[in-house]
């Protein structure tokens, strides 16, 4: 002992108690045991004061002893070692070790054993995914999901020190190719559309093929939009979010416009918040495992049916548009929480549509569409309807056969789902939805205009006649979507329908520098910083969606519409298979065997119209020609054409009017291969521009960051800058709830997304309508609407506040319980800091653990609900409920050290209880008895209840 | 200097004091008393050679004399990782009171009787297939409420469960996804476990099919050495980092988030150990040479929680036990010594 402690205990304790807190605190306290430790080895804890404190002995001991681990570490990180040291014969092989498998049935029976009875690859934890030719080593680490597709596994890169999201395809030719259309799909996007990312498309990082088994290589995203509306309690979320996602979903929808890409399976599901804390609220566009080029419309059971467009509903030709339809419904839910045409069947969909829309589609659809006979009858005559037109005087000879003609056609009752707006229309709905509790009058005010912006918005996008439908373009300088004040209905900016045509032309892909965009003289390098100025606010990105320029080249326009519609349509067919249709016509393309084509056109008033006028008054108020060197293509003079522009349109010289890469794309049998490697090469010369150009304008307009932001109304600019911490904070919690689901009646909602997944993906590979139900989440729906909120809580309980909705108190929600019986008291901690609980002596736990803890939970999840399975294994499965460290469930409110509380601004979180959350959902509270009545309440302030069984 | 020798007066009459002539690491208290107050204590060399050594003394606390018994001295391969005495008196397994079980773990787990003058080595536990390779045992807790079950961790990843009586092996769990270097029961059929992937986990004999993650180190994959479950509020546990010089304290009912992380320790923590007799009272020792004694606040300072109490040994502290029986006693091994201290 270096130094005399004191011998007085009392006197030290006394001094002790007055600095240190926790002593001061204790005193206070009922000390149950009143055990104290006597200070007669032990001396009282002097704080170190400055660099003497820091003890040197221990130090200097440690050089005597040579630098070695402690013991402790020598016996449990180094054993291994150790115990070699002692015994060089000792051998220890990692490669012993029992398996966890993620996979079920985890037997082999298929490839080799690789294989289970389903072509999934088995997988256990801690597998290595090889990309043989790159040297690449994905370390599998969890399941995330998993559909016909295959599985997704979370997976530990070592090269870049990350986890990423695993695509693993099951082991069969369909699934394989249809994956690998993902790919290229993906990987043109990535590639040659957004470079830089910023368009808010997942990225596809590697694909490889690993025992027979694609393996597509993603990065790794967090919850997806419906989760976050579940955990919101299916209320919706506030609007400044709902207009953070529509700017950041719209941006991606322009892309995928520019690259002639539909998504055909645009959801809630599909678009992911991402983990990253860096771009906080930040979503991304997933699965494009159902997507197809514009040009090559082959499935016609396509998307998920609440968001399934009118068009595709009645088997009409399809374009981008109807990826704008599923837009307009994921942002009618994202507002009120609840799908906006929850349609049971395809007939309710349609019932729905016409009832909230109020309209149908307009004549010309309906008169081409392959299903018109199954949901509409005709109430003119024979003349009328060859008369065309049949809309001009304002009555359509199409009515949409009622439940009972219905009934009589099909022979079979449609299924009709329930009503959650009884039976109101678009701005009804809107207008009548709940406003958040407490909301301050002016506060109101201001929301119910940007409601009517809303409506407005939703009126674009959700529009029978695909050719009225806004593009993203438009939809994108909506003041719903600017934040600018909404003061009368929006006049989007006039826009030609993207024009599909690929290219057959080869580009040398080695002089990205000496594309055509060069050749034509154009400056890659566009100052963006000029740009807005020279334009309205509403035309201030005029040059943003390199789509708005396609429609700007001169005459091309107007042909190329026609050819577009004839491509993308001519591929239009039977679900079943459509090579019959595709024919090696001529060059011109113009299918006209094909039921789309011209037929369509001269029906389509509206895109007619559109496409005439395009060329002259698209971008008349275009002043800026003059900082580009004006293309030497006798296009249009007040033609803007910015550098990032694709070069099928600009590029005279490769765009003939015959179009030789139509005939290519018929020629073709749809064979997979190549239709992705005309894709290439249609990207690759499309690319020859400035893809740093392109990104210029790109970012600064979407990502709200660069120099053009600032004409954004101050109002815009706070709201995105204080939402996205806000939704990050929030997003945690919720993020842990997701995960902490499964113990209980969430199994229900978790198995119908999952086969929400399921049925879609099927969708995708097998184009089976029988084989495809999208109606994943009915049974949810109709468990909540039918039911008392109660039989809601569990899912509710793990819900949190997302911004507009109301605080709600734990307590009074988890009253609802879960029909369970033994009542649980949660203890919150106090508000400030890290705080251990005052009871501990008093009331200490019952010996039966059951109150203590909270094992038994399901599996985490990124992608999609997993519910787990056994698995014949010796070894017990340990799927693990996880709470990963940085996403703490603690509100803000009780857990300030650590939690960043929200912004102001998004005050309405309120209390969230995360923990209640992990108390509802244990299952071995269902098992176990008796009930834990032995946890006495606390002295907290807050308590919540909740009930397990 | 007349304090300092009233301090070493008053120190030899509060603490004890044990020299072997090898480092020790692992270390047991019995839990029952032998004839005429005598408490068993025992203790495992690490030396890095195959042949180690367990000795068991025998404590009188009356007298405060450490006495060996070079009889009841055994050897044991490699150096043990714990030793366990029977958590409750044997009577029922046992026909002498004055018999003692003792549980080692190291390859494989062993079981010793321990009698009045030798030591006998009851059974050997062994659940590898192969006898080329062997996964060791990094730690293992018996349960007191059910004292058949012993849970072994090993580096293999699992966990198992065994019925001691039968010799059989209950279950084995993957209980995570790298080494588990520690093991501890909350109740019969409840027990947590930490390992190298960060984790604690929380598994229930009854449902075997989930874990739940209690905790993760707040770098990823930085492994968690050592756990202790409050024994008197199981809602409570401590665990220990690699190369960390923080306790965490954990509640089980509000996961992820440590209820506070005692940080007054100047090297890395080595060991853990919650008082027998106070819910709210655990003992810390590392390398920083120092046994620091908490008593956890209801609400933590901003600066932090200080410790009670200080005892400094003169070299880094390898293992703590509490005593249970004599919850007064606290026992410490440090290089070659095994010291009894009286709190």
């Amino acid at each position: 002992m270096d130094e005399a402690r004191p011998r007085n205990n009392e006197t030290a304790a006394a001094s002790s108690s007055s600095s240190s807190p926790s002593s001061a605190s204790a005193s206070r306290l009922p000390v149950s045991s009143g055990w104290r430790p006597s200070r007669v080895v032990f001396g009282p804890y002097v704080p170190p004061q400055g660099e003497e404190a820091t003890a040197q002995r221990p130090q200097r001991l440690r050089v005597a002893v040579a630098v070695r681990k402690p013991l402790v570490a020598r016996l449990t990180k180094e054993i291994v070692e150790t115990y070699q040291i002692c015994n060089p014969k000792f051998k220890y092989s990692e490669d012993l070790n029992p398996k966890r498998f993620l996979t079920t049935p985890s037997v082999g029976v298929l490839n080799d054993g690789y294989d289970n009875v389903n072509s999934d690859l088995i997988l256990t934890v801690n597998l290595v995914l090889v990309h043989a030719e790159k040297n690449k080593r994905y370390i599998v680490k969890d399941l995330l999901g998993h559909g016909t597709f295959g599985q997704v596994a979370k997976c530990w890169d070592s090269d870049t020190n990350s986890f990423v999201a695993v695509k693993i395809i099951k082991n069969q030719p369909a699934y394989y190719q249809q994956a690998l259309v993902e790919v290229t799909i993906l990987t043109t996007l990535n590639k040659k559309y957004d470079p830089e990312d910023k368009h808010h498309i997942v990225r596809i990082y590697d694909y490889f093929v690993y025992q027979r088994h694609l393996c597509i290589c993603f990065e790794l995203l967090d919850t997806n939009l419906y989760e976050l509306i579940k955990m919101n309690h299916f209320r919706g979320l506030s609007l400044s979010i709902v207009q953070l996602f529509s700017k950041q979903i719209l941006c991606g929808l322009a892309l995928l416009k520019d690259a002639g890409i539909i998504h055909c399976d645009l959801k809630p599901e599909n678009i992911l918040l991402c983990t990253s804390t860096v771009k906080p609220a930040e979503i991304k566009i997933i699965d494009f495992g159902s997507a197809c080029m514009e040009n090559r419309t082959v499935y016609s059971y396509i998307q998920s049916r609440y968001y399934r467009s009118p068009e595709v509903l009645l088997g009409y030709q399809y374009t981008t548009a109807i990826d704008m339809w599923s837009f307009g419904c994921i942002v009618a839910e994202l507002f009120l929480g609840l799908p906006l045409f929850p349609g049971a069947s395809e007939f309710d969909l349609l019932r729905r549509m016409i009832e909230i829309l109020g309209g149908q589609p307009p004549d010309y659809l309906l008169r081409e569409a392959k299903n018109t006979s199954k949901f509409f009858k005709c109430i003119g005559s024979l003349q009328s309807i060859e008369l065309s037109e049949g809309s001009k005087n304002g009555r359509s000879v199409y009515q949409a056969l009622t439940e009972e003609e219905y009934e009589a056609r099909e022979m079979k009752k449609p299924s009709v789902g329930k009503e959650y707006f009884n039976h109101m229309n678009l701005e009804a709905i809107v207008t009548n939805y709940p406003y958040r509790k407490n909301l301050p009058k002016e506060d109101i005010i201001r929301e119910s205009q940007i409601r009517l912006a809303l409506i407005d918005f939703l009126r674009g996008l959700v529009e029978f006649d695909p050719a009225k439908r806004w593009s993203p373009f438009q939809a994108s300088k909506h003041p719903f979507v600017t934040g600018e004040p909404f003061t009368q209905p929006y006049q989007p900016p006039p826009e030609t329908p993207r024009v599909p045509v690929v290219q057959t032309v080869k580009v040398d892909n080695n002089h990205p520098g000496g594309g055509h965009w060069f050749a034509a003289g154009l400056s890659p390098n566009v100052p963006g910083k000029s740009r807005p100025s020279l334009y309205s606010a509403h035309f201030q990105m005029m040059q943003y969606p390199p789509s708005n320029s396609y429609g700007s080249v001169g005459s091309h326009g107007s042909y190329n519409e026609s050819i577009g519609l004839g491509s993308s349509y001519g591929s239009y067919g039977d679900n079943s298979n459509m090579f019959p249709y595709y024919s090696p016509v001529g060059p011109s393309g113009m299918n006209m065997h094909n039921q789309g084509g011209m037929a369509m056109l001269g029906n389509s008033p509206d895109a007619r119209r559109r496409v005439k006028y395009q060329p002259g008054s698209g971008l008349g108020i275009s002043p800026s020609t003059g900082n580009f060197t004006p293309l030497p293509l006798g296009a249009s003079p007040s033609q803007f054409t910015p550098p990032s522009s694709y070069g099928q349109v600009g590029s005279p010289g490769h765009y003939g009017p015959t179009s030789p890469a139509r005939g290519t794309t018929h020629g073709s049998p749809l064979g997979k291969t190549p239709a992705v490697s005309q894709f290439n090469r249609r990207k690759n010369w499309g690319y020859s521009g400035s893809p740093q150009t392109q990104e210029t304008g790109f970012s600064s307009h979407w990502q709200g960051q660069g120099p053009d932001n600032s004409n954004l109304p101050e109002g815009t600019s706070q709201a995105l800058g204080s939402t996205p911490s806000y939704v990050q904070s929030n997003m945690n919690p919720g993020h842990w709830k997701q995960r902490g689901s499964g113990g209980l009646s969430s199994n229900l909602a978790m198995q119908s997304t999952d086969l929400a997944h399921e049925n879609a993906d099927s969708g995708l590979s097998l184009p089976d309508p029988g084989d495809w139900d999208p109606n994943y989440s009915d049974e949810l729906l109709l468990q909540e609407d039918g039911s008392d909120e109660g039989s809601l809580t569990n899912e509710f309980s793990r819900s949190m506040n997302l911004g507009s909705t109301e605080p709600w108190v734990g307590s009074g929600r988890l009253n609802h319980g879960t029909s369970t019986s033994s009542p649980m008291i949660i203890q919150r901690l106090p508000a400030s800091g890290q705080a251990f609980s005052g009871e501990m002596g008093s009331s200490p736990m019952h010996h039966d653990l059951q109150a203590g803890f909270v094992p038994s939970m399901s599996k985490p999840f990124h992608y999609m609900p997993h519910v787990l399975q056994n698995s014949p294994s010796r070894f017990g499965h340990q799927p693990v409920q996880r709470f990963p460290h940085g996403r703490p469930p603690q509100s803000g409110d009780w857990n300030q050290l650590k939690v960043a509380p929200p912004p102001p601004s998004f005050g309405s979180v309120g209390q969230r209880s995360p923990r209640n959350t992990s108390f509802s959902n244990m299952t071995w509270g269902r098992r176990m008895n008796p009930p834990v009545s032995s946890m006495p309440p606390t002295s907290r302030a807050r308590k919540d209840y909740a009930r397990i069984d | 200097m007349d304090n300092t020798s009233q301090e070493s007066q008053l120190q030899s009459e509060n603490s004890s004091t044990y020299e072997s002539t090898y480092p020790l690491y692992a270390m047991a208290i019995s839990s029952s008393s032998t004839s005429s107050n005598l408490q068993r204590i025992a203790v495992g060399s690490f030396i890095e050679e195959y042949t180690n050594r367990v000795d068991i003394l025998s404590f009188n606390a009356e007298t405060l004399t450490l006495r060996p018994n070079p009889s009841l001295s055994f050897d044991h391969p490699y150096p043990p990782t714990k030793l366990m005495f029977h958590p409750s008196t044997p009577s029922s397994l046992l026909r002498h009171s004055a018999v003692d079980l003792l549980a080692t773990s190291g390859d494989y787990l062993r079981l010793w009787e321990v009698r009045e003058s030798s030591v006998e080595a009851l059974s050997l536990f062994n659940n590898s297939k192969t006898s080329e390779f062997c996964a060791p045992l990094t730690s293992f807790d018996w349960n007191d409420i059910d004292p058949k079950r012993i849970g072994t961790s090993s580096i293999d990843t699992t966990c198992t469960i065994w019925d001691i009586e039968k010799g059989v092996v209950e279950t084995q769990l993957i209980a995570h996804d790298k080494e588990v270097y520690d093991i501890a029961w909350g109740e019969a059929r409840v027990f947590s476990s930490v390992s190298a992937d960060g984790s604690v986990r929380i598994f229930d004999l009854r449902d075997k099919e989930h874990s739940t993650i209690i905790y993760e180190s707040p770098q990823p994959d930085t492994p968690l050495l050592r756990l202790a479950w409050n024994k008197q509020d199981l809602r409570y546990m401590a665990t220990i980092l690699m190369d960390s010089n923080k306790v965490v304290i954990l509640d089980i009912r509000s996961p992820t988030m440590p209820v506070a992380e005692l940080e007054r320790h100047r090297g890395s923590v080595s060991a853990i150990a919650w008082a027998p007799q106070s819910s709210r009272h655990i003992c810390s020792a590392g390398d920083d040479a120092q046994a620091l004694i908490w008593e956890l606040p209801t609400v933590a300072g901003p600066n932090g929680i200080d410790p009670m109490s200080v005892y400094s040994a003169g070299c880094e502290i390898n293992q703590l036990q509490w005593s249970a029986t004599q919850p007064d006693w606290i026992a410490i091994a440090f290089a070659n010594k095994m010291q009894l201290l009286r709190v």
